[in-house]
């Protein structure tokens, strides 16, 4: 066998392999996507239906939109309110992202240049993330109730601000470790604070990793559950909480409609991890990657 | 002498700098963690559940609640599901991600687009996997069909009803959900080792597979061990897709320990005996996170320490 014939068969052996795994990975978002589309006969039929026929949109406007409630009561869900929790699950995504990516990236410029933190407390910073959160939420709801903050956003974002600051840090911090400190000294030499240092040159400077971080823990924020579930009662729902009531309708399986709410979830989740996809080996490499 | 006031001046000031930096840090923990862990202590001591009144006053019982936990064999068994449940799902995340990563670590027609295929698993919000798992894992459902299709058997498999697979489905999901982890930092760690010792090895006549193991496989150790820590470690936490596809059934086939604490909490009320089972899991999981804090730091340091030697011979 020549050389340039092996070198053929690995590549024919590669594209095999791969696009076997991306069959896998990508049917079951497939399916989700086609049955959100599929009219209701076709959610739970024998054989299985690959292609809806004819595609719908009625579960969409079922879902989000409330339409046909009534007709086709069978299948409607009373106290649906999707629009209210993709507003709740937007706020409170985006306030505590942002809160812990500001607080993380002045936390990580104060370690990346003061050492406030040595590496052995980075990595115990670490533990908030790491310790499974199940562990302290039942504590965690009785003190909130008692600071009022059950059930509320506030409550949320703040938990949320906790849990994701470690991934900020340690994420920001690679970003504010290359930038050349030799900017900072001339900046302090022409008289300018430290805080304006921090806030005027440095963070500035990082702008896209800062962008990067927010989306990276966006993801995070966005698809929590066990907090949201515990912390949340009525007022408050996020939409990972909206999605989770189909779980036992009386009604029967409503696949069609819980699969029109779970696209409506992720689709935004897909887009900004598309966007962020080369920062993602960031996010997640702790310092353990070099570049 | 002016300077050295100066001096010192300017020292307190870069101190106070550093305290105000690490303030919201500290003020985090002291408002929100602590009382929180001190509250769960409290209740691992009293006897309270939702129908004995108020919290505050509630019995003190010394060790008895931990007692029960260590009494009670459904703790044993979730102590067990859990451990076998990260075992298995870290396995399989990192050798799916690792071969995957290792198939692309070269450029090639099409790269980027299996690239965003293979990535995509991990930004599908965890409820939204068990709930799509559900609408395709039925017996009749699709996923055996296309199974039964590409081998050509008739393929049956009770995903959801079976009680001996439900956790290996479960496991599955999280295989399937994760790979990408495994799969982003494998590929950027392959991509960051030097390229010198390979082209050396094939040189010396060295087989791929040689290659693999004695070069590529040691100068990745830091990698690997972070993919395997961080996915045992969130995988031991895995609550949403367990619960929201089971709920610790059929039977207690997926009571996992953080379902186990939930049920025990928020079904069964027990608040006191759910405390003390999260003290328990909280200082097991400690002392895993501890060794995982060594071993990482002790990778890191071994990384730095490579490339500050190599910056040295540059």
């Amino acid at each position: 066998m020549t050389k340039s014939q092996r070198r053929r068969i690995a590549s024919v052996v590669r594209y095999a392999v791969l696009s076997l795994w991306a069959l896998v990975a990508f049917f079951p978002i497939y399916w989700m996507i086609s049955t959100s589309f599929k009219p209701d006969n076709q959610w739970f039929s024998w054989p299985p239906v690959y292609f809806p026929d004819p595609p719908t949109l009625s579960n969409y406007l079922n879902v989000w939109l409330g339409a046909g409630q009534y007709d086709v009561t069978q299948y409607a869900i009373s106290s649906q309110k999707p629009l209210v929790s993709l507003w709740n699950s937007t706020v409170i995504a985006t306030t505590s992202t942002f809160l812990a990516v500001l607080f993380g990236a002045v936390l990580a410029y104060g370690v990346s240049r003061y050492r406030i933190l040595s590496e052995v407390r980075m990595f115990q910073l670490l533990m908030l993330r790491m310790i499974p959160p199940i562990v302290v939420v039942a504590p965690l709801s009785l003190y909130y109730s008692a600071l009022g903050l059950l059930d509320s956003r506030t409550g949320l974002i703040l938990v949320y601000f906790l849990t994701t600051l470690p991934y900020a840090v340690w994420m920001t911090k690679s970003f504010i470790d290359e930038v050349p400190r030799e900017i900072e000294q001339a900046a302090e030499i022409l008289g300018a604070s430290r805080w304006r240092t921090v806030f005027e040159i440095v963070l500035p400077l990082i702008r896209s990793g800062l962008v990067a971080t927010f989306l990276f823990i966006l993801i995070l924020t966005w698809s929590e559950y066990l907090l949201a579930l515990i912390i949340t009662k009525t007022q408050v729902t996020t939409l990972p909480i909206e999605l989770s009531k189909y779980q036992g309708t009386t009604e029967g399986r409503v696949y069609g409609r819980q699969a029109a709410l779970a696209v409506g979830i992720t689709v935004p989740l897909m887009i900004v991890g598309l966007i962020i996809r080369k920062h993602l080996a960031r996010g997640f490499s702790f310092g353990m990657v070099r570049r | 002498m002016p300077s050295s006031h100066r001096a010192i001046s300017r020292q307190r000031a870069i101190c106070r700098f550093k305290l105000t930096l690490l303030l919201p840090l500290i003020a985090l923990f002291a408002c929100v963690l602590v009382p929180v862990l001190l509250l769960q202590l409290y209740f691992s001591f009293h006897q309270w559940t939702v129908y004995l009144g108020s919290w505050w006053d509630a019995d003190y019982v010394g060790f008895d609640m931990f007692e029960s936990v260590f009494t009670d064999p459904r703790f044993g068994w979730a102590v067990v599901r859990s451990l076998a449940f990260a075992t298995g799902s870290t396995i399989g995340c990192f050798v799916c991600g690792f071969a995957l990563a290792y198939l692309m670590a070269k450029p090639f027609r099409g790269h980027a687009v299996y690239y965003i295929i293979f990535i995509l698993p991990m930004l599908t919000v965890p409820v939204v996997v068990s709930y799509t798992a559900e609408m395709m894992l039925y017996r009749n459902g699709p996923a055996n069909g296309v199974i039964s299709a590409l081998t050509g058997l008739d393929v049956q498999v009770s995903w959801l009803t079976d009680p001996n697979i439900a956790l290996l489905t479960v496991a599955l999901l999280e295989i399937w959900n994760w790979t990408p982890f495994s799969f982003i930092i494998m590929l950027a760690g392959l991509a960051a080792i030097p390229k010198e010792p390979i082209e050396a090895a094939e040189i010396l006549g060295a087989s791929r597979w040689r290659i693999f193991w004695e070069v590529q496989v040691p100068l990745l150790r830091p990698v690997i061990m972070l993919a395997l820590v961080l996915r045992f470690l969130e995988a031991m936490a895995e609550f949403p897709k367990t619960w929201a596809l089971f709920q610790g059934g059929p039977g207690s086939a997926t009571e996992t320990l953080p379902v186990y604490i939930f049920m025990t909490t928020w079904q069964y009320f027990e608040i006191s005996k759910g405390a003390a089972m999260s003290y328990v899991v909280m200082m097991l999981m400690i002392v895993i996170v501890l060794a995982a804090i060594h071993l990482l730091r002790r990778e890191k340091r071994s990384l730095d320490a490579m490339y500050a030697s190599e910056a040295v011979e540059a």
